[in-house]
């Protein structure tokens, strides 16, 4: 990651695939990526807001494509509750081998419906980041350790003072319920306040 | 869904977390409900009264009759017996008889029978007296030909909700527009490269700086330029009007019947129980809009005029306001104010942040009166900053200066209004200080 | 050998520009040999910073490509010149900046790529939070 000039956990430093997403011992992309293998291309990311979903997706997305596969990203966001327009068009035309959405519980059921069938018609694999089970096999579910938050903070901050103390950092995560992206944003707030 | 919709948004300071597309979604459907009721009732009412009133007083001819019978008709109904004059006639049209009951065209029954009888006293069988037909179906016939304009009356509620309904869908989807323009990210293929994108502005000679057009509202009439309000009242109380009479449409007839449960010495418990949080709902929307009424048709509008637009940093300025009403103050403040504005798309949410970065006085008045036909008028100077920031709007972030009038009114709710400004880059070879 | 990378400068060594001025530099290619180059691209452009999602514009932009017949030696240095707009402004905010800069993009066979960025300061706001609340 490239030294920050201003403040370290801007969002352009800290939005997904901005950050290197930090692998469980013992994980790696490739680990997953044979396990979605295993499960025919099929496969569910799973864990609460700001745990690091779509970053892990980043890091995932090269090691699919080493993998021989060519992935159809779809991001749904705000609501969305259905796939883009003529979805089944862009597919054909990408010649896509699985598909891959961020964001699947913002879909409709009907359209999650129609999404499995269209992948198991085509043959189709389809990896999707969640907020809840889908259904899909597990491939892995993110949580935000307390550790891997300070590392992840250190990190951003590259060697410049700590804004905090690791158990103030566990109390900030704690409050906002493992969710590392409102706790980037807390730190923001608090290295502007401190710079000052 | 991924998550339940929200009436509220949950915010921890100046931030609101709530996803404000799936707000917009619900206000378009909202709206769009109301809508769609004022039309259907519209519909019904102009199809089952209006239409066929008119053409019986306009359209149906006119011809001799002969009345042979007469009788009051009967309807039992949940809340007793009612009654209508049924006159039995006999008419001729192009050379067929017709023979029927009837009287008016709305066939209505009315709990009034001595009226109903009053009105059967006038007609005896063997009495010639004229009717008027329909000449698309001469077998219907009316004896009594009268514009029910009370009944008309019924058109008020689905015109209402028609306006509303229509006015916010409407404004939803204006500034779901604008918003979407301003705020809506690009989709961005994982990994994100920082790809360039092609030249904004054009040949604006400020780029990212708003466009004069979109500040000046009109021209003052005691300095040059009059500053547009940043929402008109009006949006605000006709949503809440819409919530509370709908909500309440919805509890009432219920509460009515739980009251009456307990009127009569057979309270319904469970139902009471259960009524109590949407009758505290509805209780809470009324309050909200009796508040916002009171601020809205209490305070009278503010009007703000400033000697020139666009505004550039470290340059004086004069400022004009007239504030309506009548009030008695305990204060009156006007700031110029500074905001920055950020939006991140959060996962799968719209997170939108503001934060004040500049906040100055510019005028406050205190204890004093606005009698009704005499406003309050100010003028004060105003200074933009040596050094500061431009008015900035890129995609997701805003820097937003504008003058905002604070109002301390004795015994009635505080009220706030903005006024957004046009700051401008400084000319070539200024510089601050 | 040493790894690749683009160092850019300024003409003057100035950092602090006005609206109207001319923007002018060099940059070069150092550790690079000829033939790695595919194409370099050299962009004036604004970005933001701070809570929001990143905004981006371009103010000048240019691109040469070996594979379209432009001829890049990265011994000799680059340049880049361009009037610069009335706005926005360079502007250190609290959740919302402005930063403008010159990026050099070099595109190298395999499928590698460099980046050199240097900022420069367009206009002399204050910065939001040291002089002007009040």
């Amino acid at each position: 990651m490239s030294q920050p000039v201003g403040n370290p956990f801007s969002t352009r430093y800290t939005r997904p695939g901005a950050m290197a997403y930090r692998f469980p011992h013992g994980e790696s992309a490739d680990r997953l990526v044979e396990r979605l293998r295993a499960g025919a291309w099929r496969g569910q990311i799973v864990g609460p807001h700001g745990s690091g979903k779509s970053t892990l997706l980043a890091a995932v997305l090269p090691a699919i494509e080493s993998a021989g596969q060519r992935p159809l990203v779809v991001e749904l966001h705000d609501g969305q509750r259905r796939l883009p327009a003529d979805f089944q068009g862009t597919v054909e035309a990408a010649e896509a081998g699985i598909v891959v959405v961020d964001g699947y519980e913002q879909l409709a059921p009907w359209n999650r419906y129609r999404l499995r069938r269209l992948c198991r018609r085509r043959k189709l694999g389809l990896l999707v980041t969640t907020h809840r089970p889908a259904g899909l096999p597990d491939l892995i579910c993110t949580e935000v350790a307390p550790e891997l938050a300070w590392d992840l903070v250190e990190d951003l901050l590259a060697g410049l003072p700590p804004l905090l103390t690791p158990e103030q950092l566990r109390e900030r995560l704690s409050l906002h319920r493992g969710n590392l992206r409102e706790v980037f944003f807390d730190l923001y707030d608090l290295y502007e306040l401190q710079k000052t | 869904m991924a998550r339940n919709f929200r009436f509220y948004e949950k915010k921890r300071g100046n931030r609101s977390t709530g996803s404000k597309t799936v707000g917009r979604l619900g206000e378009a459907l909202f709206f769009g409900a109301l809508l769609g009721l004022g039309c259907g009732g519209l519909v019904l009412i102009l199809v089952l009264l209006v239409i066929p009133e008119w053409r019986a007083n306009h359209a149906f001819l006119e011809v001799p009759c002969v009345v042979l019978d007469k009788r009051l008709g009967r309807y039992e109904g949940g809340d007793g017996v009612r009654c209508r004059p049924e006159v039995r006639i006999q008419y001729d049209v192009a050379g067929k008889r017709h023979v029927i009951w009837t009287y008016d065209l709305r066939g209505a029954y009315s709990a009034d029978e001595e009226a109903v009888q009053e009105v059967l006293a006038g007609f005896a069988p063997g009495q010639r007296r004229t009717c008027w037909y329909d000449p698309s179906d001469p077998s219907v016939a009316v004896l009594q030909r009268e514009i029910s304009w009370w009944f008309w009356l019924w058109l008020v509620v689905p015109a209402c909700l028609l306006l509303i309904g229509g006015g916010g869908v409407v404004y939803t989807l204006c500034t779901w527009g604008k918003s979407a323009e301003r705020r809506a990210a690009q989709a961005r293929q994982v990994p994100g490269l920082d790809l360039l994108e092609a030249l904004r502005g054009g040949e604006r000679p400020f780029p990212f700086v708003p466009a004069e057009k979109e500040i000046t509202d009109s021209p003052g009439t005691v300095l040059a330029f009059r500053l547009p309000a940043a929402r008109s009242p009006a949006w605000s109380l006709g949503i809440w009007l819409a919530a509370c009479l709908l909500w309440n449409a919805v509890v009432a007839p219920f509460a009515v019947i739980v009251v009456n449960g307990f009127l009569s010495g057979r309270p319904d418990w469970f139902m009471t129980v259960f009524l109590a949080p949407f009758l505290l709902i509805g209780i809470a929307f009324v309050v909200v809009f009796v508040r916002q009424l009171l601020v809205a048709t209490g305070v009278g509008p503010t009007l703000v005029e400033v000697s020139e637009l666009p505004l550039y940093p470290g340059h004086s300025y004069e400022l004009f306001l007239s504030q309506t009403g009548r009030l008695r103050m305990n204060s009156l403040e006007v700031f110029l104010v500074c905001d920055e504005e950020a939006t991140y798309r959060h996962g799968t949410n719209v997170r939108t942040e503001t934060h004040r970065v500049y906040r100055h006085p510019l005028l406050r008045q205190e204890a004093f009166q606005v009698r009704r036909g005499v406003p309050f008028e100010a003028r004060c100077p105003l200074e933009v900053p040596a050094g500061a920031m431009h008015s900035f709007r890129s995609d997701h972030n805003e820097v937003r200066w504008k003058i905002v009038v604070r109002g301390d009114v004795a015994g009635w709710p505080d009220y706030e209004r903005s006024f957004p400004l046009l700051v401008y880059p400084p000319g070539n070879g200024e510089s601050h200080g | 050998m040493k790894e690749p990378f683009v160092r850019i400068s300024f003409d003057g060594n100035g950092r602090t520009y006005r609206p109207g001025d001319t923007l002018s530099g060099q940059y070069r290619l150092e550790s690079i040999a000829p033939d790695e180059i595919r194409s370099v691209e050299v962009s004036i452009l604004w970005y933001s910073e701070g809570k929001g999602e990143e905004d981006m514009a371009v103010h000048q932009f240019r691109r040469l490509s070996a594979e379209e017949g432009d001829r890049i030696d990265p011994r000799q240095p680059g340049r880049f010149s361009t009037v610069l707009p009335n706005s926005p402004l360079s502007y250190r905010g609290v959740i919302v900046k402005v930063r403008w800069c010159v990026r050099v993009r070099v595109f190298l066979t395999r499928g590698r790529e460099v980046k050199g960025e240097l900022e420069f300061r367009l206009g002399d706001v204050r910065p939001a939070r040291l002089a002007l609340s009040s």
